[in-house]
């Protein structure tokens, strides 16, 4: 029995050890992207300026994973009033040269858009995190290298392919070994510093899922910073595709408005 | 630009496409020197924590800038306007044209013409600009010679002036002094003599300099001045005792006798004379202007340390280093000696003065009223930029940028919402039971009345609260309107959401539409009979948003949105701003106007755009003029919010945030100015009062300006005010200190005659001849004020001397017009032309000191002479009337 312990925690310690940085980054973009087959979630995101002066966004989020990595997101927004019923959604590719679809209904214009493909790394409605931090970074868009291991967490450090498409020279991405969910990624500029900072506030255990509730990012050139809280967390709850179509986003369904 | 960092040595380091380190020395070794020497290093280009001075996020340039524009199957594309430095001229003239479509950057980044492109450089502070300047220049300098590089601005206008002004001190002051040098050697032919007062002028200005610097006050136009101003003041009483000691020592032929003869009777005049130009200069310490106060005070502090030298520097050099021998080849002039030269020639004037006194008076009032007219006529005015020569660089640049864009002379119009929030809840509460009567009536006549009752209730209640939070009161009625709602729309909703999801096997016919909705009402149905499929769902929904409309809820949401909109999501307010800029870029000198309202137009615009080329020809013409029509701000509050909301998420990140504040409560309007004359700015204020005066924003609103360019206009008020008063008290000190001299009102009053009219008729010429009043002119005024008065001073201290001596004005003005007229002569000479190597310098500014000083002494020199001899002549009964009997007590020695 002793030995079986033994055994099975080696071969256990053995296999975290045999981790590539690929590896890794794969397991980690799995628990923080693509926990059940849906999601839905309430967001609550207040963007402090550096004045101290804040604004905020509500919407519901509701994300499908549509296989072989694709996914299809539907953001409903709430508040504030005048943004209240637009909405944005993304159909998200993951093959090299793949671009997402990504529409844009506002309400006050009655008005349905397509986005074009193109920098996903602008500001997501003004707040500091960028479209990129909704839907997710494609894996083969950077190098991975595992830069250092400790009892508790992996550093990955994230090298773009094509730099010029990006704002960041690199990023690091600190990996929580046991949820494999990433719980700070830092941002350094073209000259090698520190500009922009993403930080897990909080983690909380959903439906068996270990979820980011709360997370923080920081504008450190700027100095302004937002915090997003999710609430209602559900997974699994049968969201169907046909709610990610253009029709719907005039007449928003009952999963997003209820 | 965008990678400039510091390298491990310290060096700037730059990465195009690879990183290499530009040598940013001067070219020219003369250069080199002269920035060794005033330790400017074109390597700095860190702030203290070795970050790029340039502000990368404010970088204005085609590859960081915003362009939203139309892409494929008529989406919307959101990128920089230039991603990629393009390759092909096709490339190329993309982007050109991209920008000449965007009114946000036709005029401001690329000219009208699209000749010219224009990066807009923001740095963190002034000082740096002339080292960014190199800096581009550095990086241009192998581009071939048909692309022209031009740099300009304020800023760079302000700093290379000073960096220039530095290499002006180091050649104009060495100039001054050799002027003086030459001059004092052409009076008195001794350079054993004359090197005593030089060493007093050295030794003043090298104190007053140390001075400046050790009270950390950093170099600006007028304090590079200080030398140039110091030098010949400094040596004028240094004048004056050896011009005095010459003529008399032959009386004496011993030096002891001969100093304490000449300091006996000069000490008194030298003091005042000092004490009341310290008092002119001491009068600009009292000025707003910080630079005019330093260099006042600095100027103060000089002429007493040469004071405190020549009164003691002086005799005691004569007394050590000028031979005996040197003294004593100096004739004595014989009695009848016949005059030539400068001395015979005042001999002249003086007989002149004292015949033709009345013609001398006529002329010198007329003078007076001429010039006073001519006051009226001066022009406030300045620009950094007219401080450089027509053919400087910098002067090119300007002419070329500000012909091709809409300006490079910015101004920023700040709206702020006057006053606190007044609550208009229930003012909108009316307008809200107004609206909800023209939706709901007709359809909904009871649940309309009974949400009616709901507002009035409202209103009841919060028509005394003085306390105003809309979004509270929202939440309440919103409760309320979801009860009402139940009944009507409630259940449309629930329809519309199935109708959504049906499958499409439910769509084949109304049949199979009608099986899959057993609970639907008949109304559904009514014109569906011919359709199938999605036509079919369409149709329905069509039908249901009808129902779903009636949503008292929806329409709550609606009011809030446009009820609790800040100003500037308000599409009055935006609309009023819109026409507030089109009439500023009427104005003659205004090129350009920007502001949030231009980007939504814009976005709006792009958002909405339906390419023509996709819908059939004859539906062309509308989509043609529905796109046009919608190059305007948005009907509603939630149109502007939404649309708004979208830019607040271009790539570059809070650009709108510099047009408005992130609550859209304040807003700036920029304006590009074709000019920078005080003038132009001044009249712009002018015309946005008129405007807003006449056309009250729907939102009252706070205006106040900003910007360097309106800066100079609040400092060119600040001027004119801080240097009347300056002139007017220092006026009245040196009034008073003549009384106390002379003890006596009218000798004092007599001895202001001089200056004031010699300031009537410089500022008269000012106006006449249309020079722009400006600093350096300003402060003319004080100058004039401290340094003529002296020669009246002199002037009427030795005539009440020689008069008391001699008794008889007419022998008396003979005498006058002998040394004393000789010393003030010498004095007005070598003031005049030790300022004149300012001629030679390529900054207006110096230039026109140089010009104008030259004029106020030959005009107070006149003025003494003739005017005060005249008028002392006029007077003589009153000024000598206890000395008539003449010949009573002997003076001093």
């Amino acid at each position: 029995m002793k030995m079986l312990i033994t055994t099975a925690l080696l071969l256990a310690s053995m296999n975290t050890f045999a981790l590539t940085a690929d590896e890794i980054v794969a397991k980690s973009n799995q628990a923080v992207r693509y926990a059940g087959t849906d999601g839905k979630s309430d967001v609550n995101m207040v963007i402090t300026d550096a004045k101290g002066g804040q604004r905020i966004r509500k919407f519901r989020i509701l994300r499908l994973n549509t296989g072989g990595g694709t996914q299809k997101f539907y953001v409903y927004f709430k508040a504030p009033a005048d943004v209240r019923r637009q909405v944005f959604m993304v159909w998200k590719k993951v093959k090299r040269g793949q671009h997402d679809n990504r529409w844009l209904f506002l309400p006050a214009l009655n008005l349905v858009k397509p986005i074009a493909p193109g920098d996903k790394r602008t500001s997501f409605v003004g707040s500091d995190f960028v479209y990129e931090d909704i839907s997710g970074r494609a894996l083969w868009e950077d190098k991975h290298e595992l830069v250092k291991e400790t009892g508790r967490h992996y550093l990955i450090k994230n090298t773009p392919h094509n730099p010029r498409a990006v704002d960041f020279r690199a990023y690091t991405v600190t990996i929580d070994k046991k949820t494999f969910l990433p719980i700070k990624a830092e941002y350094t500029d073209k000259n090698g510093k520190l500009f922009r900072r993403i930080k897990v506030v909080k983690v909380k255990t959903i439906q068996g899922y270990p979820t980011v509730v709360k997370s923080r990012v920081d504008d450190l050139a700027r100095g302004t910073h937002t915090i997003s809280t999710c609430s209602n967390v559900e997974y699994n709850t049968g969201l169907k595709e046909k709610i990610f179509t253009e029709r719907f986003l005039r007449r928003p369904p009952r999963e997003a408005t209820r | 630009m965008l990678s400039l960092r510091q390298n491990a040595d310290g060096r700037p380091e730059i990465t195009v496409p690879t990183p290499f380190v530009p040598d940013l020395q001067p070219a020219s070794a003369r250069k080199r020197i002269l920035a060794k020497v005033f330790g400017n290093d074109p390597n700095d280009l860190f702030d203290e924590n070795g970050d790029s001075v340039i502000i990368n996020l404010e970088l204005v340039s085609p590859s960081v800038v915003d362009n939203i524009k139309q892409a494929e199957r008529g989406a919307l594309k959101i990128e920089y306007l230039m991603e990629q430095s393009p390759i092909t001229r096709d490339e190329a003239l993309t982007i050109r044209d991209d920008a000449m479509s965007n009114l946000l950057y036709k005029g401001t980044l690329v000219s009208e013409d699209g000749k010219a492109i224009a990066l807009y450089i923001p740095i963190v502070a002034k000082t740096y600009s002339y080292n960014v300047t190199n800096l581009v220049e550095k990086l241009t300098a192998d581009w071939p010679a048909e692309d022209q590089v031009h740099i300009t601005g304020q800023p760079v206008a302000q700093d290379t002036f000073g960096i220039e002004m530095l290499t002006q001190m180091a050649s104009s002051a060495p100039l001054a002094g050799l002027a003086v040098f030459l001059l004092l050697l052409l009076f008195f032919r001794r350079v054993s003599l004359i090197i005593a007062p030089m060493i007093v002028a050295i030794i003043s200005i090298v104190c007053t300099t140390g001075l400046l610097i050790n009270l950390g006050f950093s170099v600006h136009i007028m304090s590079s001045m200080i030398a140039i101003f110091l030098m010949p003041i400094a040596v004028a009483d240094s004048v004056h005792i050896l011009s005095e000691f010459f003529e008399t020592y032959h009386r004496f032929r011993d030096k002891k006798e001969t100093v304490r003869h000449v300091i006996g009777h000069l000490f008194m005049p030298m003091l005042y004379t000092t004490l009341t130009t310290m008092a002119g200069f001491a009068s600009l310490a009292f000025t707003p202007i910080p630079p005019v106060r330093i260099f006042g005070a600095h100027i103060a502090f000089g002429v007493g340390v040469a004071w405190l030298l020549t009164m003691t520097l002086i005799p005691a050099y004569i007394m050590l280093f000028v031979p005996n021998q040197a003294l004593d080849r100096i004739p004595a002039p014989a009695p009848d000696h016949k005059r030539r030269g400068l001395d015979g020639f005042l001999e002249k004037l003086g007989a002149f003065s004292y015949k033709r006194w009345k013609l001398i008076l006529m002329l010198s009032v007329l003078t007076v009223i001429v010039s006073a007219a001519g006051i009226r006529h001066i022009q406030v005015n300045d620009n950094p930029v007219k401080w450089f020569t027509k053919d400087h660089r910098i002067r090119v640049a300007d002419d070329v940028l500000n012909r091709h864009f809409g300006g490079t002379y910015i101004a920023y119009l700040t709206l702020t919402p006057d006053g606190l929030d007044t609550c208009t809840y229930v003012e909108a509460l009316d307008s809200m039971a107004d609206a909800a009567r023209r939706r709901f009536a007709a359809k909904l006549p009871e649940q309309t009345e009974r949400f009616i009752a709901l507002l009035d209730a409202q209103q009841a209640e919060y028509r005394n609260r003085d306390t105003c939070d809309p979004d509270k009161y929202f939440v309440h009625l919103i409760e309320e309107a979801e009860k009402l709602d139940e009944a009507v729309t409630a259940p449309w909703i629930t329809l519309s959401d199935e109708i959504n999801y049906l499958e499409s096997a439910a769509l084949a016919s109304p049949a199979t539409l009608r099986a899959a909705l057993p609970n639907a009402p008949a109304e559904l149905f009514q014109g569906l009979e011919a359709l199938s499929g999605e036509a079919l769902r369409e149709a329905a929904l069509v039908i249901t948003d009808e129902y779903t409309g009636l949503s008292f809820t929806r329409f709550l949401h609606e009011m809030r949105a446009e009820i609790t909109a800040p100003p500037f999501k308000q599409p009055a307010m935006l609309r009023w701003t819109d026409r507030l800029q089109e009439h500023l870029a009427e104005l003659p000198k205004v090129g350009k106007t920007g502001s949030a309202v231009g980007v939504l137009k814009k976005a709006s615009y792009e958002l909405q755009y339906i390419d023509p080329a996709g819908v059939p020809e004859e539906l062309r013409p509308e989509v043609e003029r529905r796109n046009a029509a919608n190059y305007q701000v948005p009907e509603s509050a939630a149109a502007c919010g939404q649309v708004f909301i979208q830019l607040e998420g271009m790539k570059k990140k809070d650009s709108l945030f510099h047009l408005v504040t992130r609550d859209y409560r304040q807003a700036n309007i920029w304006l590009q100015l074709t000019s920078g004359d005080n003038t132009d700015m001044a009249s712009v204020v002018e015309a946005t009062e008129e405007f807003i005066a006449a056309n009250p924003p729907p939102v009252p609103m706070r205006v106040r300006w900003a910007g360097l360019n309106y800066l100079n206009v609040v400092w060119q008020d600040k001027m004119v005010a801080g240097m009347l008063s300056a002139l007017g008290s220092s006026f009245v000190v040196v009034l008073i200190m003549m009384m106390l001299l002379f003890r006596s009102p009218l000798y004092g009053l007599l001895a202001m005659v001089p200056l004031s009219v010699t300031i009537i008729f410089i500022y008269g010429l000012v106006g006449w001849i249309g020079k722009d009043y400006d600093m350096p002119i300003a402060v003319l005024s004080s100058l004039t004020l401290g340094l003529s008065v002296d020669f009246a001073i002199h002037f009427l201290k030795r005539a009440h001397e020689l008069q008391k001596k001699l008794g008889s004005w007419s022998i008396v003005i003979r005498e006058m017009f002998k040394e004393p007229a000789l010393a003030i002569s010498r004095n007005a000479i070598i003031i005049s032309i030790g300022f004149l190597p300012l001629l030679l310098a390529p900054l207006v500014p110096y230039r026109t000191v140089g010009i104008f000083l030259a004029t106020i002494m030959a005009v107070s020199w006149l003025a003494t002479l003739f005017i005060l001899a005249a008028l002392v002549t006029a007077l003589r009964k009153w000024l000598f009337k206890d000395e008539a009997s003449g010949l009573v007590e002997q003076n001093g020695v």
